[in-house]
């Protein structure tokens, strides 16, 4: 196989049908730019999720009665609730925050606004027992179980919230696949004519190409390869579209979530690992793509 | 009259036995083709042998068979029934991937040159090689050999387009030799030529039959099978109609 000569073919079925190629080269470049969003996202997901269960806790706050004349969790009905939550499965820990404590806390949090602290009072705030679970898919059987109790005014599963947030990105992430799948039809049918095209104005070629006896692979490297070669050059525009999306306008559009800690931020690091997987995609999707269309309408 | 009793040579060679070492370069067994589209079989239980050095006239009007069977030859088409060798090669049968292994021993001509538009005489010839994965070493040293064999040594870098009719079919045939095939098929070479030239590029398939290399040539020149004196086969609704060892065209019409 003589590199030079299948490389000039590649080269020259490239630049003959300019504008189809730019076309297919866009539509795979936006396609694979969604797809990598898409993984951007789950990645996303994954660390929120990493992060969150290893704290995620439940929080049994106690009624205003309790709260007031207990504040060490020394009474009955606050160290039965105690060692209740201690001998449920799948409970790790269980921290007393006294209604002091957690006046405390409610005033580092909203430090940067007064006129939250102002609104505050001591008393207001409930103490509560905060569960961290071993086992967080159990933390419903605690709202269950500890909902109604004596001395309970409250139950509330930090993960419901948690969950609602996933909720949100997973729906993005469908969302983002599911344009990116219909893109990349629309690249493979663009990929799959350009090829056609290609196949056609080069009839002359391929046909003495066949009649002289070149092997199959002679006659259709050249067409598979450039398939291969727009892939590519979809993939490492639309990774370097990831890039510039994410120093342009992700960065800034999600820095509330981001600064707060409720979201992690996206990292070049995470397009980084997420671009070796675009171009395998685009690699492998266009050399199929181009080896069926051959076999099926291009008689080589 | 059948087509069997007709063509004695085939008859007298050892008939069931693949030619492996045997002086045949193209065998025929019993070959029928039969295209989905027509009623009347392309080909119809024919059967032709051609010794390795022969220069062979195929004939016939068209629509008698010709085309088939040079398709046969070269694995465009297989038979619907009976045997095709080419040298060693059970065509019908064999691999398609082994096709190109039998297309680099066959070269071939038609009417219509078929040169690539853009590239020089050269390149033209050259491609031929290139595709088959030959070394450039060997390129360089043989293209120009075989242009200076067809009479094209001083044209080696024009493009097809200034060249003459007779120029652009020496190319042709400079390209269909230059890989030195057992087999060149000329399908009407000269018919798109003036009878002058059309004596040279029949000068030129005989020199190149010298050297060893069967030729087998479809056409519908009287004068050229009526000078040459060589074997014509020829061909009407399928059938072998007549295979005589040194033909003129006209008998019997």
């Amino acid at each position: 196989m003589r590199a030079s000569f299948v490389f000039s073919e590649v080269l020259t079925g490239l630049r003959r049908n300019v504008t189809m190629t730019v076309a297919m080269i866009l539509t795979t470049a936006i396609s694979l730019g969604l797809l990598g969003g898409g993984l951007l996202v789950v990645r996303t997901i994954g660390k929120m999720q990493d992060i969150y269960l290893s704290k995620l806790q439940v929080s049994v706050d106690l009624t205003a009665d309790v709260s007031s004349n207990d504040p060490n969790c020394g009474g009955a009905i606050c160290a039965g609730l105690r060692q209740q939550l201690v001998n449920t499965p799948g409970v790790k820990d269980v921290q007393f925050e006294s209604q002091g404590a957690a006046y405390t806390r409610y005033r580092q949090m909203f430090a940067a606004m007064p006129q939250m602290i102002e609104l505050g009072r001591p008393g207001a705030l409930p103490a509560s027992l905060h569960v961290e679970m071993d086992d967080p898919s159990r933390s419903d059987v605690i709202v269950q179980e500890f909902t109604g109790k004596l001395g309970v005014k409250d139950v509330n599963n930090e993960g419901v919230f948690l969950q609602k947030l996933i909720n949100v990105l997973n729906g993005v992430r469908n969302a983002t696949f599911v344009i990116a799948v219909i893109q990349a039809l629309a690249a493979l049918l663009l990929i799959s004519n350009t090829i056609q095209v290609s196949a056609f104005t080069r009839r002359n070629e391929v046909g003495i190409m066949r009649l002289v006896g070149a092997t199959r692979w002679y006659t259709q490297l050249p067409f598979l390869l450039e398939a291969v070669v727009a892939g590519i050059v979809g993939a490492v525009l639309s990774i370097l579209g990831l890039i510039a999306a994410k120093l342009t306008f992700l960065d800034s559009a999600l820095a509330p979530l981001t600064s707060s800690g409720v979201i992690p931020q996206i990292q070049l690091a995470d397009v980084g690992i997420v671009s070796p997987w675009l171009l395998i995609t685009a690699i492998g999707i266009s050399a199929l793509t181009g080896y069926v269309t051959l076999r099926m309408y291009v008689r080589l | 009259m059948t087509p069997v009793a007709i063509q004695s040579r085939g008859e007298t060679g050892t008939s069931q036995v693949a030619p492996v070492d045997s002086p045949l370069v193209i065998r025929l067994e019993h070959v029928t083709k039969v295209y989905k589209t027509s009623t009347r079989p392309a080909l119809d239980n024919i059967s032709v042998d051609v010794d390795r050095g022969e220069f062979v006239f195929l004939i016939g009007p068209s629509g008698s068979g010709k085309s088939t069977f040079l398709r046969l030859l070269l694995r465009e088409d297989v038979p619907s029934k009976g045997r095709v060798y080419v040298s060693n090669f059970d065509v019908a049968k064999m691999a398609r991937r082994r096709i190109p292994r039998l297309r680099q021993s066959i070269g071939c001509v038609f009417q219509d040159f078929r040169l690539l538009a853009n590239k020089t005489v050269a390149e033209n010839v050259a491609f031929a090689l290139e595709v088959i994965g030959k070394p450039h070493h060997t390129i360089r040293k043989v293209v120009p050999e075989v242009l200076q064999l067809v009479g094209l040594d001083g044209k080696a870098n024009r493009m097809p387009h200034e060249l003459s009719g007779g120029e652009q079919q020496r190319v042709a045939i400079a390209r269909a030799f230059v890989n030195r095939p057992l087999v060149l098929i000329a399908d009407e070479p000269t018919g798109n030529l003036d009878p002058d030239t059309s004596q040279d590029i029949m000068l030129l398939l005989e020199r190149i039959n010298r050297t060893g290399t069967t030729v087998l040539m479809a056409t519908h020149d009287h004068s050229i099978v009526d000078s040459m004196r060589r074997r014509v086969v020829e061909l009407s609704l399928g059938k072998v109609v007549r295979d005589d060892k040194r033909g003129v065209y006209g008998v019997g019409r």
